[in-house]
């Protein structure tokens, strides 16, 4: 009988010994300790990139407002989502569902960079070692605030890493003029730790820094320091690397943007995704309904028909440009038959009758989804025609009618001559022009060289466009435009129950 | 054992007794034999009491059920007794031989049920227990043992994720959703395990459904959702029996919608679009996913045992083709469970479970339709009628109108998806006596369940994989638990009670290891998921590990004063590795009172009331409701390129949340058990109340700009209250010999509440379609019920010229739809959405009658659930324009055609709105069964000790009024978090069907 007894005994002891019920998780990354080496910094910053990549920033729901707040993008699909016609009509709320999408990325964006600079102080290394790598996370940091000034004005700003919320959630707004200076300061000090040269584009330069600053500084009006500051990239593009490609359908060719010399800084994608994360959406947006054309191009379906300019965007542009040509889809293939934009409307009731932007959906690599979602483009933030382009404004300002002004915008429109390897004469170099003339021309000169790269609807803003160009004779003509709310959009109303510090909203809102 | 020796010798003892005043007294005595069957079994049931009434004297029956009794005269009357079944009086008159059929009690108040960590006689159990027994759970051949459950016990919900999907996950819920963001799934314990999987409904002896906080309380911080308790079965002393029970079943689908076909469509598009060009085709594609299923089932089991060793082994074969062409479901499954009585002291027992299930699904409720989704069912509605299957190049078709998909039967024929699920589970006990009234019991379990998935969608889907030249992926699981439980058993007499007292520890550890792989670019479209490396391209793979641990202490009083009196105690302190820093432990107290009035002297005798009992219990109960790892501080890998190529690359995922802990649920239960007329007629009321706290919500209320990926921290702030109302009702309406005639009848109500939200604030939730683009579908919002549907009221058609006060359209056009302006500012804006339906049911019951007349059985059992909404998103695509329509579309308004409630046709956003919301209650012939017993002379002579054979048909009939395939809709409720919050939205469901089963069953 004992015999069992024991047997039951050991059984009892197969009981594991007492668990201190810790979790040690493996797999899984705790930041209690991460910062180890340089290599870690890189790895955090890459998040931020990877946040960048991402639909909530720039695969959609930053850059698609962007572009239909400008008068070069309208909605063609109109049963499309409220949050996006609401950008186009300016009939944003504080409830908008595009904004209530990139306000927590671009601040995720942000958190990184400041988790990068935080963690880069902890290793306590030399300036030398260390500081070319976090000036990256400064450089981020800059170019995400930079947005941010813009589109809201007023922001919250944080420039550490948070580690007590209760304080977190009490601040105040910055004030617009306040978060320029700091974020001057911090491309200031990427410029001078950046490296001349990246490995790729997908890292910012010492040229992006300076690049950034022109722009800044343009935006601010401080057209001496933007023209100082452009003209340092000018004067050093050789040593930077630099050049305008010599085709303009090259820099729209996924297959063939990497290694391009143009771009100072891009948002890299390369086809891949882990759902929405590394995955762009312009394609899509941008794409004919029930277009079957491929004309090889790679196979990526019909598009969406969200964001399409106004049929007097190709009425305006003089059809002698190449980069009309480049940048817009005047016909589809629909049933295999070739059809002008007119059919559009026919082949779907969700397209309108005008040419598409082509600039996503001609040459967009290997697509990971149907609809041209998850290209392999890579959006250049800045390229060196834009650099060109600052410096010419920027000069006109402060000493109009040089012929330097004329020579940058002359490079960018020589290049535009370029038709796929035959020269044309158009469009011509600019005649002398008065101040005022100048900065029409220069403005119009961005307007088509920089057409759907999201830089439109800035120019609006910062030269006061709105009434004129979403007026009867813009190019869209937009009665819901108010000039005294709609330069700035709202801060998320949720934000401002969150921390009501934060109120007001922005005027109108 | 020792105890069945007892009773025998006694048995024996009488006999002996009998004989001797037999022979010396009564020479005038008569013997009469005969033999004993019950109605559920016709071989004769061994160890029937039968005494003669009014003396000490009596017989007990042999083990084929045979007697044998000495009678002073014609006028004795010979009293039937057998536990389990009715007693029965039989008045010998001339007889020399009586047969007497014993039924079953249906409420046996000595029957003995389980409950957690033991087993209590059903009089004695002081907590709302439901019972549901193994004939109940097999009236119809299930898949899985959860369908058998449906509508069978109040108070308990069962529904399938997706229709009748093949192979399908069901989700069980008891008393309403007593979660928002934590699983409501009730917890499950097969034969002591932990946590287990059900076993197949065929080999499962009984299940115990608890309810209250009293029966679940043992289970801790497991308990809130209510347990549901499995016993296998078992094998019995004596013969040895081999059974083989087979089903055959066919299957249609019960309902397809009406489309437009080609030219109705192309009318219809060409009013929204005039260039429309008509298609080649006239195709109707819910012909062509459709298809007759059907299943087989096979069982083969043998059961026995000694004196002191029982077995029971079994095994089974279900096969199901499905309804959707190209789906289907496989499966292998063994049990078996050997009990032996070592020593008078020690006994030891294995019980082991092994399945492989194969299932092959078809793409159905997807979560987004948008291009190169592959919804089979809701894309076979959308998809052009005036399309073919391919097109003039050979190649499958794509819609014409809408979002770019390919046709649904090149996505149901081309695409696959595998799921191949291994099962395994063994567990061993030693019981042994230490002393007299103090038992102690070890169980050491392990189990595992291995599951692979793999996926292909072949370049021939021209806009699923087209581009990609081939998807192909594996996703695998692994998923193992360890459970060791130790308790200590006191039984003692005290005076006029009885005290019971169990002590004991618990450990329990998780592991779930998880990997996927993934390629595009094959150059064939033969690999399917084998060749991973044949892609071109490589996915993105994923790994990761979890581990949980929970160490338990529990304990349980048990009083029972005087066969009048009851008391429960019962506490378990729970630690998990889950639990956050702060909050490691947790403790669920809970008692219960019960007074059996029938006990009493004044109710002791009374002939109409045979049983009444009181019952009433408060008890605190958990849901863990937290994932591992969930409480602590981290960073996530992110996707990030640079320069083209794939980067190392973290982010700030959230910051560290010590204080977070588990869900608890205060629960308050009142219950009277009645039984009158013998137990005829036999009914149990119970009402509850429980009041969740500490319901975890995500609360985001830290701003947005303090930057981690993860928005939202998780806050025990919530809270829900539920009430409700179950009556069971059981009655023999008639017992004779020949005829029986037995009612079942369950009925529930639950009254669900959200109590508290994060500053009283609105949760808005979104379970559209992706496709859809909507963001806010429905809501949780104070003081009223879960997961109402929120959008704009529908008041028809727009017909043009002066609106009438408080109505407006998003366009003022003559034609369009017409909504409640209800903050009248004369334009239709968010702010003029409200509450549009509830999908909470009122009420919920299941009815089943059952008739014997000799050989003959007939069972009907209706199912309903009424008052439940259910908002179609369906419905709303096939309104939207972009979408083929149902033949309501031929009744748009137009100038011509002003008198209907349907907007002119026309292409429009997909907004919520009260027009797509319907009455979803239905009343269901869950199932109606006759079945056939040969008598036993006939399959004597065919050897057998019993042959039944049954036609059964189930579903065969449903009246609702929801204009859909089936009010049973679950769209987008999988997974913990779905099942509370999403309910009655319906899109793409796999159909539900309608079956008829051919049953046969033999025992050797």
């Amino acid at each position: 009988m004992t015999k069992f007894r024991y047997i039951i005994y050991a059984l009892t002891l197969v009981i594991f010994a007492c668990s201190d019920l810790e979790e040690e998780p493996v797999g899984l990354l705790a930041p209690e300790g991460f910062f180890k080496s340089p290599q870690d910094v890189q790895t955090v910053i890459n998040g931020a990139y990877g946040n960048m990549a991402t639909e909530a920033f720039w695969g959609r729901k930053l850059s698609l407002p962007l572009m239909l707040r400008s008068d070069m993008v309208t909605i063609g699909d109109v049963g499309t989502a409220a949050r996006r016609i609401d950008h186009d009509r300016f009939t944003v709320s504080a409830d908008n569902g595009m904004i209530t999408a990139f306000w927590p990325k671009s601040y995720q964006i942000i958190a990184g960079a400041n988790e990068a600079i935080a963690g880069a102080e902890s290793l306590g290394l030399a300036d030398e070692e260390i500081n070319p790598v976090v000036a990256q996370a400064y450089f981020v940091r800059a170019y995400t605030y930079f947005h941010l000034v813009q589109l809201f004005g007023d922001i919250p700003y944080l420039d550490t890493p948070v580690d007590n919320l209760e304080e977190a959630t009490k601040i105040s707004k910055t004030s617009e003029a306040e978060v320029y200076t700091n974020i001057i300061a911090d491309l200031k000090f990427a410029k001078e730790w950046l490296p001349d040269n990246q490995p790729t584009r997908a890292l910012p330069s010492k040229a992006a820094a300076a690049g950034y600053l022109a722009s800044v500084y343009l935006t601010m009006g401080d057209f001496p320091n933007a023209y100082t500051e452009a003209k340092y990239v000018i004067i050093n593009e050789a040593k930077f690397n630099l050049e305008l490609v010599a085709d303009f359908q090259d820099l729209f060719d996924a297959t063939k943007q990497q290694g391009q010399k143009e771009s100072l800084f891009s948002i890299d994608f390369n086809g891949f995704s882990d759902g929405d994360t590394g995955r762009d959406y312009q394609g899509a947006l941008t794409g004919i309904r029930a277009n079957e054309r491929t004309d090889g191009r790679t196979e990526i379906g019909e598009g969406w028909s969200v964001a399409v300019p106004s049929v007097k965007v190709y009425n305006t542009w003089d059809g002698r440009d190449y980069r009309k040509h480049v940048s817009l889809d005047t016909i589809g293939v629909f049933k295999g038959v070739v059809q002008p934009f007119s059919y559009f409307p026919t082949a779907s009731a969700l397209n309108i009758a005008s040419a598409y932007c082509a600039k996503y959906t001609r040459f967009p690599g290997a697509v990971s989804l149907g609809n041209a979602r998850g290209t392999e483009q890579n959006y250049s933030q800045m390229r060196y025609a834009e650099v060109l382009l600052i410096a010419a404004e920027a000069l006109n300002e402060t000493s109009p009618g040089t012929t330097e002004a004329n020579g940058y915008v002359n490079r960018v429109r020589a290049r535009a001559r370029n038709r796929a390897g035959v020269l044309t004469n158009f469009p011509a170099d600019v005649p002398t022009m008065s101040q005022d003339a100048f900065r029409t021309m220069v403005l119009e000169e961005r307007k088509w060289e920089l057409a759907f790269e999201f830089k439109r609807w800035y120019d609006i803003k910062r030269r006061n466009l709105g009434p004129q160009v979403f007026g009867a004779a813009g190019l869209e003509n937009q009665t819901g435009f108010d000039p005294t709310r709609d330069y700035l959009l709202p801060l998320p109303s949720d934000e401002l129950q969150r921390n009501p510090n934060l109120m007001p909203n922005n005027p109108g809102y | 054992m020792q105890v069945l020796k007892k009773i025998k010798s006694v048995n024996y003892f009488l006999l002996g007794l009998f004989f001797l005043v037999g022979v010396s007294v009564n020479a005038q005595q008569k013997s009469i034999s005969g033999k004993v069957t019950s109605n559920d079994d016709p071989l004769g049931l061994p160890g029937v009491n039968i005494i003669i009434k009014g003396t000490t004297m009596g017989v007990s029956t042999d083990m084929d059920g045979a007697f044998t009794i000495n009678v002073p005269d014609n006028n004795a009357v010979l009293v039937f007794k057998y536990i389990g079944y009715v007693t029965k009086e039989v008045t010998v008159g001339t007889n020399q031989t009586i047969n007497v059929v014993l039924s079953a009690d249906v409420s046996n108040l000595d029957e003995v049920v389980v409950v957690g960590y033991g087993s209590a006689k059903k009089s004695d159990i002081t907590g709302s227990v439901s019972s549901v027994k193994s004939d109940e759970l097999n009236a119809f051949p299930v898949l899985s043992a959860e369908q058998g459950l449906q509508g069978r016990a109040a108070g308990v919900v069962v529904q399938s994720n997706n229709g009748a999907e093949p192979g399908a996950p069901i989700s069980v819920k008891i008393r309403g959703n007593t979660s928002i963001g934590a699983s409501s799934a009730a917890l499950v314990v097969v034969d002591g395990f932990v946590g287990a999987s059900l076993p197949q409904a065929s080999d499962i002896e009984s299940i115990e459904v608890l309810k209250d906080a009293s029966a679940t309380a043992i289970y801790g911080s497991r308990g809130a959702n209510g347990v549901i308790l499995v016993t296998t079965k078992k094998g019995k002393k004596g013969k040895l029996t081999v059974e083989i029970n087979s089903s055959f079943a066919s299957q249609t689908i019960s309902k397809q919608l009406d489309l437009l076909n080609a030219d109705q469509f192309a009318a219809y598009q060409t009013k929204i679009n005039p260039g429309y060009i008509q298609g080649p085709a006239n195709t109707d594609w819910q012909d062509l996913i459709y298809t007759n299923g059907n299943t087989a089932n096979h069982q083969l089991s043998f059961s026995g045992g000694s004196d002191n060793v029982n077995f029971y082994v079994s095994g089974t074969y279900f096969d199901q083709k499905g309804v959707v062409i190209n789906s289907g479901y496989e499966r292998f499954s063994f049990l078996s469970n050997v009990d032996a009585q070592v020593t008078d002291k020690l006994k030891l027992g294995f019980n082991s479970f092994g399945s492989r299930g194969i299932k092959d699904g078809v793409s159905t409720q997807a979560s987004t339709g948008g291009r190169g989704s592959g919804d089979v069912i809701s894309i076979a509605y959308r998809f052009a009628p005036d399309l073919g299957i391919l097109n003039a190049e050979g190649e499958n078709t794509s819609n014409s109108v809408g979002d770019d998909v390919d046709n649904p039967y090149a996505i149901a024929s081309e695409s696959i998806d595998q799921t191949k699920t291994d099962n395994y589970r063994a567990n061993f006990y030693a019981d042994y006596e230490l002393i007299e009234g103090l038992s102690f019991k070890t169980t050491f379990g392990f189990s595992t369940l291995n599951r692979t998935r793999g996926t292909f969608k072949p370049s021939s889907l021209v806009t699923t994989a087209g581009g990609q030249g081939g998807i192909a992926a594996i996703a695998n699981t692994k998923e193992t638990d360890i459970l060791s439980e130790n308790y200590l058993t006191y039984k003692k007499e005290l005076g006029k009670g009885n005290l019971t007292l169990l002590a004991g520890y618990s450990y329990q550890k998780s592991t779930g290891e998880r990997s996927t792989a993934g390629a595009q670019g094959f150059i064939s479209n033969s690999v399917s998921f084998y060749n991973l490396g044949g892609g071109s391209t490589p996915l993105i793979p994923t790994s990761s590990l979890t581990e949980t641990e929970i160490v338990s202490q529990f304990g349980r009083l048990n009083y029972d004063y005087d066969d009048k009196y009851l008391v429960t105690f019962t506490a378990r302190r729970d630690g998990s590795s889950n639990f956050a820093k702060n909050e490691k432990y947790a403790f669920f107290p809970s008692g219960a009172l019960g007074w059996k009035l029938s006990s009493e002297d004044f109710l002791k005798d009374n002939t109409t009331i045979s049983n009444l009992k009181l019952r009433a219990s408060y008890g605190v109960t958990g849901n863990p409701s937290i994932e591992p790892y969930q409480s602590l501080a981290s960073y996530e890998n992110i996707y990030a390129v640079v320069g083209d190529k794939t980067v190392n690359a973290i982010v700030p995922y959230q910051l560290s949340n010590p204080d977070l802990k588990w869900e608890s649920s205060y629960q308050t239960n009142f219950g009277v058990d009645l039984g009158l007329l013998n137990n005829r007629i036999s009914l149990s009321l119970d009402y509850y109340n429980i009041d969740t706290k500490d319901v975890i919500l995500g609360d985001t209320s830290v701003p947005e700009y303090v930057g981690f990926l993860n928005l939202t921290t998780l806050k025990n702030i919530g809270e829900i209250n539920n009430k409700g109302f179950e009556i069971t009702l059981t009655t023999r309406n008639v017992s004779t010999d020949d005829f029986s005639w037995t009612t079942d009848f369950n009925w529930a109500r639950n009254r669900n509440k959200v109590v508290k939200l994060i500053n009283g604030d609105d949760i808005f939730l979104d379970s559209a379609p992706g496709h859809f683009l909507q963001d806010e579908t429905h809501i949780l919002r104070e003081g009223e019920a879960v997961g109402l549907f929120y959008g704009y009221e529908y008041l028809g058609v727009n017909q043009g010229g002066t609106l009438p006060t408080g109505t407006a359209s998003f366009t003022n056009e003559a034609g369009e739809e017409l909504f409640a302006d209800l903050n009248d500012d004369g334009k239709i804006t968010t702010a003029d959405r409200k509450i549009i339906g509830d999908p909470n049911q009122d009420w919920t019951a299941g009815l089943n009658n059952t008739f014997k007349y000799k050989e003959f059985d007939l069972s009907v059992f209706f199912q309903a659930a009424i008052g439940g909404d259910i908002f179609s998103y369906t419905a709303l695509e096939l309104a939207s324009g972009g979408a083929n329509a149902t033949t309501e579309a031929l009744n748009a308004w137009t100038p011509t055609n002003t008198n209907t409630n349907v907007p002119s046709a026309k292409v429009r956003g997909k907004r919520i709105t009260s027009r797509f919301v319907y009455d979803g209650s239905y009343v269901r012939l869950k199932n109606l069964a006759l079945g056939y017993n040969l008598p036993s002379d006939i399959s004597e002579k065919l050897g057998m000790d019993k042959v039944r054979l049954s036609l059964s048909g189930q579903n065969l009939l449903t009246i609702t009024d929801y204009p859909g395939t089936d009010p049973e809709a679950s769209y987008q409720s999988q997974g913990n978090q779905g099942s509370n919050v999403n309910q009655g939205f319906d899109y793409g469901n796999y159909p539900n069907i309608k079956s008829v089963t051919f049953s046969i069953n033999l025992k050797f």
